[in-house]
C-alpha cells in the first residue's frame, strides 16, 4: 500500500497559560477505514503526549469524543477519514468552556439536569408496574440518548447566545421522564419558564446532529411545547384543564 | 510541578462510577453517610454502558418455571465448578429485585404483551431470563443510576485517576488522585473505601473493553495487600470486528449465528462442522472462540487476520429486520454492506471472570476498611460468565459492598494519615516527567501484543513462559517511561501511571495460566487439554514480603448439601 | 440560570472576530419579499367570482379569511423554523463555520451576541398556532365545495378541476399532518392503555399522525406553491387562455 498522509489540524490551547488558541499541523500516516479518533490518538501516541483528548468506549456508546470535525460536530471515533477527506480540521465543542485542547468543561450538564424534575411515579399504582409494551415506545427512543452534547453544540441558541435555554439533550432527559408511562409530573410549565423552551426556534440543527438519529425536534421539543401551550397560553386548554381537576377533587 | 494537594473528608469514598460504584454510593446514600464518587472518566461514560443484551434475573415473567434454584444451578455449571456458591446464591435470590428497584428509579423494560418486564433468552441460561431495554440495556441502567446520583445530591469527582491507596496498619485510610480536568492533586479520606474500578480488558490488544478498563483498581488494591482470585480466567467473545483497525475488537454480536450466520475461513470452508459437527456455530462461546482462533493461527485466515462471518445467504430484507443494529454498526464504521458482504471476525477479549478476593456477603476485602464490587471482584463467575450475570452482579454486589462499607463508616474513625506517604506518591507522579522518559504507549503497545499473542484464547506452557521474559522486561522498561508537559489533562503521564497497574494484570494473569495446569472453562491450555478433577481450586495472587508476586491456591468452599441438588455434578472426560 | 454567562465565557475564550455571515450569503428573504408582494397584488386585483367554475384558492371562501390562513402558516412549525433561519439568519445553517471567506480556518468558541429572543416576547404569538389550526379546518370544508362547484359547473372533469383536486389534497393533507393536530390526537397522551389491558384508538390515531407529521415541512411548501400556481392557473383561464382542457365528461 502507497504510503499516504493525512493532514491534521488540531486547535491546541490550555486557557491557563496560553493567551489564545492556535492551530497546530500534524501529519499522521493514514490506515485503511481509520476514524479521526484514530488519527488524532496517532498524535497523542507519538507526536506529543500532552495533546487532550477525552475519549472512552470508541465505539459511540459513552459519547465522550465529541468534538467540531471541518465544522460540523462530530463524535470523533464515528467519522471516517475517508468520508471527509485527507485534511481534517478537529477543534473543540464550542458550546463548552474550554478545558485543554480538545477537552471541554461539560459539568453545567449536571447543574442543568439537577433542576430538571426527575421520574417520579404516578401514586397508589400496584407493584409489579405493568405497562403496555406499545407504551414504551415514546420514551424509549429518547433513552437511546448517550448524552454526548454534540445537540448542545450545534445549538445556535447555547452556542451564540446567553439565555436561560437548558438546551436540546436537557429537554430531550425531561421529555424521556414526562413521556414515562408511568411518570405523575408535568415539567413543559418548568422547561418553559425556567428551562428557556421559548429559545428554542426550531431550527432543528439539533436533529441533523444526532449520532442516535434521535427526532429531538419533532418528538421532544415540539411536543413539550405544545404541553407548556396548555398549560400556559390557551385559555381553553387551561379552563378545561380546571374543570377537570375540579371534577376529580369532588369525587 | 505540583507539591500541594487538596483534602477531601467523606463517610465513604467509592471509587468508580460504573454501575457498581453508582450503586455503592446510592447504598451508603440510603444508610445516611457522605459518600464521594470518583471516577477515571466522565460521569456516565463508564464501561457498563456498553452492556447490550440485557440483566439475568429469574423474575419468571416470560418462562413461569423459572426461579432462584435454577438461576444459581446456571452459574455453578457455567462457572465449571469454581464459582463461590455464596455469591452465586446471592446473585440468583437478589437479581429480581434490583431490577424492579431500578424500574421504580425511572429505568425503562421492554415489556411482555400484558404488560410486565420482558425477558429475552441468552446462551446458557436455561430460561428467558435477561430483563432488557432493546440492545442498550447498559446505557439504560448507568443513565438511571446517574440520574440517581445527581438528584440526591452525591458528590463526585469525575475525572479523577487515583492513583493509590493510603494503607496505615492493615487498614486504607486514603487515597491519591489525580483530578486530570484542573491537574490538581487530591487526597481523599474516608472511613471504608470501596472499589469499582471494572477489569483489565485493556491489557489485551484485541478487546471490546473501554479505554478506562486498564487494571487500575487491580493494580492499587494489590499493592495495598489484597487478595486476587483466579486471575488466568478471561472470557473472549468468538466474534470481534477485526478490520478497520479503528473498531478492531468491537463486539459482533452473538444474534449474527443465531440468525444463521455461518462461519468460513480463506477456503471457503465452513470450519465448525469439523470442531463442532452438531451444533456448529451455535455451540458455546468458548468453544467458537478456540475454532475461530485455530484457523487464524494456522493460516487459513483473512490478511488482517479474522475468519470471515457470512449471513448474506438470508437476503437484505431479512438482515435489515433482524439485525438492524449490526447493520449499521459495519456500514458506519467498516463501510461493509452485510447483506451484500461477509463480516471479518476474531476472538475479542470481552470480561475478566477473575480480580479481588471478596467476603461474599459483605464484599470486604482482606484488607480493612476496603471493599469491592463489579468486574474488579472476582468469585461469582468462576470459570466462565453468564451473558447478562454482569449486569446483575454490578448492582447486587454495588448494594451489599456501599451497604457494608456504611456500616464499618459509621462505627470507625478517620484514620490517621502520615503525611510523608502522600509527599511520597506526590513524588513518584511528579517522578514521571522528564525530558529523556521513553514513550509510555510504546511499552503498553508491546505488552498488549505480547498478551494477545502468547496468553491469547489457546495457550501453553512455552507462550506464557515467553509473556513472562517479556513482562519483565517490559517491566524494566516501565521504569524509564516518562512524559513532558503539564500534569494537567496530560494523557503522556497517564499512560504512565496505567502501564504499572497493566504490569501487575499481566503478571498475574499469565502466572496464573501457567500455574493451572488444565482447561477449564475459558480457560484452555493446549498441552493441558483437558479438566482435571485436582483443580477445583481457586488460585491466590497476592504481593509478597519481598516485594514479589506470591501465588497460592485454595480449594473451592463447598456448598452445602441441599444446593447439591440444584447443580448437576460435574462430569469429567 | 443562564447556561454559561458572558463573563465565564469570556475568561474561558480568546476573542476573535470571525468573518460575517450575512454577507455574501445567498439570503432567502427575497423569496419572503416575493410572498408579501403576491398578497399585496391580490388585494388589488381580486377574482373574487369563479371562472369557468373554478375557484381561486385564495378567495375560498373569502378573501377575508386569507389573513387566517396566513396566520395559520406563519405559527408553523415548519415555516417557523424557515424564517427563523433565512430572514433572522439564527442560525443560518448548522454548519458551525470553522472557515472564513479565504478558506482559512477560524477559532470557535466566539459568542456573537446579538439580540436574540427565540420565541419569546413578541414570538410568543406562535404559540396561539392552535387557534388558527381550528381556523383552518373550519375552513378546509370550503375547499370541497369549491370542488363540487366546479365540477358540478358543466359537467366536466378539466384540468383545472383535477388541479383543483390536488390542492385540496394538498391542504388537507398539511393541515392533518400539524404538529398541533398531533398533539391534540394523542400526543398529549403518555400512557395509552392505563390499565394495561385498555384498548387505544388514540395511539393508533397518533401513530399515523406521526408518519405524516415526519412529512410536514413538505407538505407545507407543496402546498403553498400549489396555492399559488392554482391561482396563477386561474387567472389564465381568467384572461382567456385555453387551458381549462377538458378531459372528460362525467
Amino acid at each position: 500500500m502507497a504510503e499516504k498522509e493525512i493532514e491534521l489540524k488540531i486547535m491546541r490551547q490550555d486557557p491557563e497559560t496560553d493567551k489564545g488558541p492556535r492551530y497546530e499541523n500534524y501529519k499522521v500516516p493514514y490506515v485503511d477505514g481509520m476514524v479521526v479518533l484514530d488519527a488524532v490518538r496517532y498524535v497523542q501516541e507519538h507526536t506529543d503526549p500532552t495533546l487532550a483528548i477525552r475519549w472512552n468506549c470508541k465505539a459511540a456508546k459513552c459519547g465522550s469524543c465529541s468534538a467540531e470535525i471541518n465544522g460540523m460536530p462530530k463524535l470523533m471515533c464515528k467519522t471516517r477519514v475517508d468520508t471527509i477527506g485527507d485534511k481534517i480540521t478537529v477543534s473543540p465543542m464550542a458550546a463548552f468552556p474550554l478545558i485543554k485542547d480538545l477537552v471541554t468543561d461539560v459539568s453545567k450538564n449536571w447543574e442543568i439536569t439537577r433542576k430538571i424534575p426527575m421520574f417520579t411515579p404516578k401514586e397508589n399504582m400496584e407493584k409489579p408496574w405493568r405497562i403496555n409494551p406499545k407504551d414504551v415506545e415514546k420514551s424509549k427512543e429518547f433513552k437511546k440518548c448517550i448524552e454526548c452534547g454534540l445537540c448542545m453544540d450545534v445549538c445556535h441558541v447555547v452556542r451564540e447566545h446567553y439565555t436561560p435555554y437548558f438546551g436540546p439533550m436537557h429537554i430531550v432527559k425531561a421529555a424521556s421522564w414526562d413521556m414515562h408511562p408511568l411518570d405523575g409530573v408535568d415539567r413543559s410549565k418548568y422547561l418553559n419558564k425556567e428551562g428557556g423552551l421559548g429559545y428554542c426556534n426550531i431550527t432543528k440543527c439539533c436533529t441533523e446532529v444526532c449520532p442516535e438519529h434521535i427526532h429531538i425536534t419533532d418528538n421532544a421539543i415540539i411536543p413539550e411545547k405544545e404541553r407548556a401551550v396548555d398549560l400556559q397560553y390557551d385559555p381553553i386548554a387551561m379552563l378545561i384543564k380546571g374543570i377537570r381537576k375540579k371534577e376529580k377533587v369532588m369525587k | 510541578m505540583p507539591e500541594d494537594y487538596e483534602t477531601v473528608e467523606s463517610d465513604v469514598l467509592v471509587i468508580g462510577a460504573g454501575g457498581a460504584g453508582l450503586r455503592a454510593a446510592i447504598a451508603v446514600n440510603d444508610s445516611g453517610q457522605k459518600v464521594i464518587v470518583v471516577s477515571k472518566s466522565l460521569l456516565g461514560k463508564a464501561h457498563t454502558v456498553m452492556a447490550e443484551g440485557g440483566m439475568a434475573a429469574s423474575l419468571g415473567n416470560v418462562d413461569p418455571q423459572d426461579n432462584w434454584t435454577v438461576h444459581y444451578g446456571d452459574i455453578i455449571e457455567e462457572g465449571v465448578y469454581i464459582s463461590s456458591w455464596k455469591m452465586a446464591e446471592i446473585l440468583a435470590k437478589e437479581a429480581p429485585s434490583r431490577v424492579l428497584e431500578l424500574e421504580s428509579y425511572g429505568a425503562l423494560f421492554d415489556r411482555t404483551p400484558d404488560g410486565r418486564i420482558m425477558q429475552r433468552a441468552f446462551g446458557a441460561h436455561t430460561y428467558r431470563r435477561l430483563a432488557h431495554l432493546g440492545d442498550r440495556t447498559g446505557l439504560e441502567i448507568i443513565k438511571t443510576l446517574e440520574h440517581q446520583v445527581i438528584h440526591r445530591d452525591i458528590t463526585f469527582y469525575d475525572e479523577m485517576y487515583i492513583t493509590n491507596l493510603i494503607k496505615e496498619g492493615n487498614r486504607i485510610v486514603g487515597a491519591v488522585g489525580i483530578k486530570m480536568n484542573t491537574g490538581k492533586i487530591f487526597l481523599f479520606k474516608a472511613k471504608a473505601f470501596v472499589i469499582a474500578t471494572g477489569g483489565s480488558g485493556r491489557v489485551f490488544k484485541i478487546t471490546s473493553n473501554s479505554w478506562e478498563s486498564t487494571g487500575d483498581g487491580i493494580g492499587m488494591a494489590y499493592r495495598a495487600g489484597v487478595k486476587l482470585r483466579d486471575m488466568e480466567m478471561i472470557q473472549f467473545h468468538p466474534t470481534g470486528m477485526v478490520y478497520p483497525p479503528g473498531v478492531r475488537g468491537l463486539l459482533v454480536t452473538e444474534g449474527v449465528r443465531g440468525e444463521g450466520g455461518i462461519l468460513l475461513n480463506t477456503k471457503g470452508e465452513r470450519f465448525m462442522l469439523r470442531y463442532s459437527p452438531e451444533k456448529k456455530e451455535l455451540d458455546a462461546r468458548d468453544v467458537v472462540a478456540r475454532a475461530n482462533y485455530r484457523e487464524i493461527l494456522e493460516g487459513r485466515g483473512t490478511e488482517h487476520g479474522g475468519v470471515y462471518l457470512d449471513i448474506t445467504h438470508k437476503g437484505s430484507d431479512f438482515i435489515k429486520h433482524k439485525l438492524p443494529a449490526m447493520y449499521q454498526q459495519f456500514m458506519e464504521f467498516a463501510g461493509v454492506d452485510i447483506t451484500k458482504e461477509k463480516m471479518e471476525v476474531a476472538p475479542t477479549v470481552h470480561y475478566m471472570m477473575g480480580g479481588i478476593e471478596v467476603e461474599a456477603e459483605t464484599e470486604r476485602t482482606n484488607v480493612e476498611n476496603l471493599f469491592a464490587a463489579g468486574e474488579v471482584a472476582s468469585g461469582l463467575h468462576g470459570a466462565n460468565r453468564l451473558g447478562g450475570n454482569s449486569l446483575s452482579d454490578i448492582l447486587v454486589f454495588g448494594k451489599i459492598a456501599g451497604e457494608n462499607a456504611a456500616i464499618i463508616a459509621k462505627n470507625s474513625d478517620m484514620g490517621k494519615i502520615n503525611a510523608e506517604k502522600i509527599k511520597n506518591e506526590i513524588k513518584y507522579i511528579n517522578s514521571f516527567f522528564r525530558e529523556d522518559g521513553k514513550n509510555p504507549y510504546d511499552v503498553i503497545d508491546k505488552l498488549t501484543t505480547c498478551m494477545s499473542e502468547n496468553v491469547g484464547i489457546v495457550r501453553d506452557a512455552e507462550h506464557l513462559k515467553k509473556a513472562l521474559e517479556i513482562i519483565s522486561e517490559l517491566k524494566k522498561e516501565a521504569g524509564e517511561v516518562g512524559t513532558k508537559g503539564m500534569i494537567k489533562y496530560n494523557h503522556g503521564l497517564l499512560g504512565c501511571l496505567e502501564l504499572s497497574n497493566m504490569l501487575i494484570s499481566c503478571e498475574a494473569i499469565t502466572n496464573c495460566a501457567l500455574m493451572r495446569e488444565e482447561s477449564r472453562g475459558a480457560h484452555t491450555r493446549s498441552d493441558f487439554p483437558k479438566k482435571d478433577k485436582e483443580w477445583i481450586r481457586n488460585i491466590i495472587t497476592e504481593l509478597g514480603e519481598d516485594g514479589n508476586m506470591k501465588f497460592g491456591v485454595k480449594p473451592v468452599d463447598e456448598m452445602p448439601g441441599e444446593y447439591k441438588n440444584y447443580v448437576k455434578p460435574e462430569v469429567y472426560s | 440560570m443562564a447556561f454559561s454567562t458572558k463573563e465565564e465565557n469570556d475568561s474561558k475564550f480568546q476573542k476573535i472576530t470571525r468573518f460575517p455571515r450575512e454577507l455574501g450569503e445567498l439570503r432567502f428573504w427575497s423569496f419572503v419579499l416575493v410572498t408579501v408582494l403576491a398578497i399585496y397584488l391580490m388585494y388589488v386585483f381580486a377574482l373574487t367570482e369563479p371562472v369557468q367554475g373554478l375557484t381561486d384558492p385564495f378567495y375560498s371562501p373569502t378573501i377575508l379569511v386569507l389573513p387566517l390562513v396566513a396566520g395559520f402558516r406563519a405559527t408553523c412549525y415548519a415555516y417557523r423554523k424557515d424564517y427563523h433561519r433565512h430572514l433572522f439568519s439564527h442560525p443560518i445553517g448548522c454548519s458551525v463555520e470553522n472557515f472564513n471567506k479565504e478558506g482559512e480556518v477560524n477559532f470557535p468558541g466566539e459568542k456573537v451576541g446579538r439580540p436574540y429572543s427565540g420565541e419569546t416576547g413578541i414570538f410568543r404569538l406562535e404559540n396561539l398556532h392552535r387557534y388558527f389550526w381550528y381556523a383552518a379546518v373550519a375552513i378546509l370544508p370550503f375547499f370541497y365545495y369549491d370542488l363540487y362547484l366546479a365540477m358540478a359547473y358543466r359537467g366536466e372533469f378539466t384540468l383545472g378541476v383535477l388541479l383543483l383536486i390536488l390542492n385540496t389534497l394538498w391542504v388537507t393533507l398539511y393541515t392533518f399532518s400539524c404538529h398541533f393536530f398531533r398533539h391534540l390526537a394523542g400526543g398529549n397522551v403518555d400512557c395509552y392503555s392505563c390499565p394495561v389491558n385498555k384498548k387505544s384508538y388514540r395511539r393508533t390515531i397518533f401513530n399515523r399522525i406521526s408518519k405524516l407529521n415526519g412529512h410536514h415541512e413538505m407538505f407545507a411548501w407543496i402546498s403553498l406553491a400549489s396555492f399559488f400556481l392554482v391561482d396563477l392557473y386561474i387567472r389564465g383561464v381568467a384572461a382567456g387562455l385555453p387551458i381549462n382542457i377538458l378531459l372528460f365528461r362525467l
